[in-house]
């Protein structure tokens, strides 16, 4: 992605998708860990461009009042 | 950096899961905010972090209801793609990502292929370089 190199690691999205399964049955293909470790990263990534977006002043700090301002629409992309 | 929150119940698993994702939010908060001259407080990075690995939640049981409806166990890359059906940039994003992939996994098999040729001598179907170089499943 455009200018960040940092990034979820593959046997870390694995494990934190198999928390959540209901099935013990169900795998997960090491594509689809990547595809979606890079699903993770821009929904990250996002978050960020959107908190700062929503900066009204240069503010020289990010607080969670900016991040609850993007909230609704950055989850109704996902 | 503050420990992430815990709710009771949560095991020592959920909690390192948690403190992993942390960690890469963090991360890539850092690059972001070291490209511009800005910081993140903590609480933001904590928020962020927090919305992430709830995220995933959501994310896991999609995924099983995709694959589960294409009557697999096996989680694969289309139904990664649905998740991102809800925004066009987002989802050509992740077809070519995709597409990338799909891309490196041919070379790869077609190295591989190669190199079973050069050592046997004689040519080698195609399955069994694609058995040779198999993507096993993570889980």
């Amino acid at each position: 992605m455009e200018g960040t190199s940092g990034g979820f690691r593959k046997e870390l999205v694995g494990k934190l998708l198999q928390l959540h399964f209901k099935d013990d049955k169900t795998k997960v293909s090491g594509d689809a860990l990547r595809l979606t470790a890079d699903l993770l990263k821009i929904f990250v990534v996002a978050a960020i461009r959107s908190v700062r977006q929503a900066q009204a002043e240069d503010l020289a700090l990010v607080d969670v009042d900016q991040l609850e301002k993007v909230l609704p629409q950055l989850l109704l992309d996902f | 950096m503050r420990a992430p929150s815990c709710r009771r119940g949560d095991g020592l698993r959920t909690w390192r899961l948690k403190a992993a994702v942390h960690y890469t939010v963090g991360c890539l908060c850092e690059e972001v905010a070291s490209d511009r001259e800005i910081r993140f407080s903590k609480q933001t990075i904590a928020a962020i972090s927090e919305l992430t690995f709830r995220q995933c939640e959501n994310f896991a049981r999609d995924l099983e209801m995709f694959a589960r409806h294409a009557k697999r166990s096996t989680i694969n890359m289309e139904d990664v793609k649905l998740l991102a059906r809800r925004s066009n940039s987002l989802l050509k994003y992740i077809t070519e990502k995709s597409e990338e992939l799909a891309q490196f996994n041919s070379e790869q098999r077609a190295k591989k292929r190669k190199k079973l040729e050069e050592e046997n001598q004689e040519p080698v179907e195609p399955a069994e370089a694609a058995a040779a170089e198999q993507d096993n499943p993570s889980l």
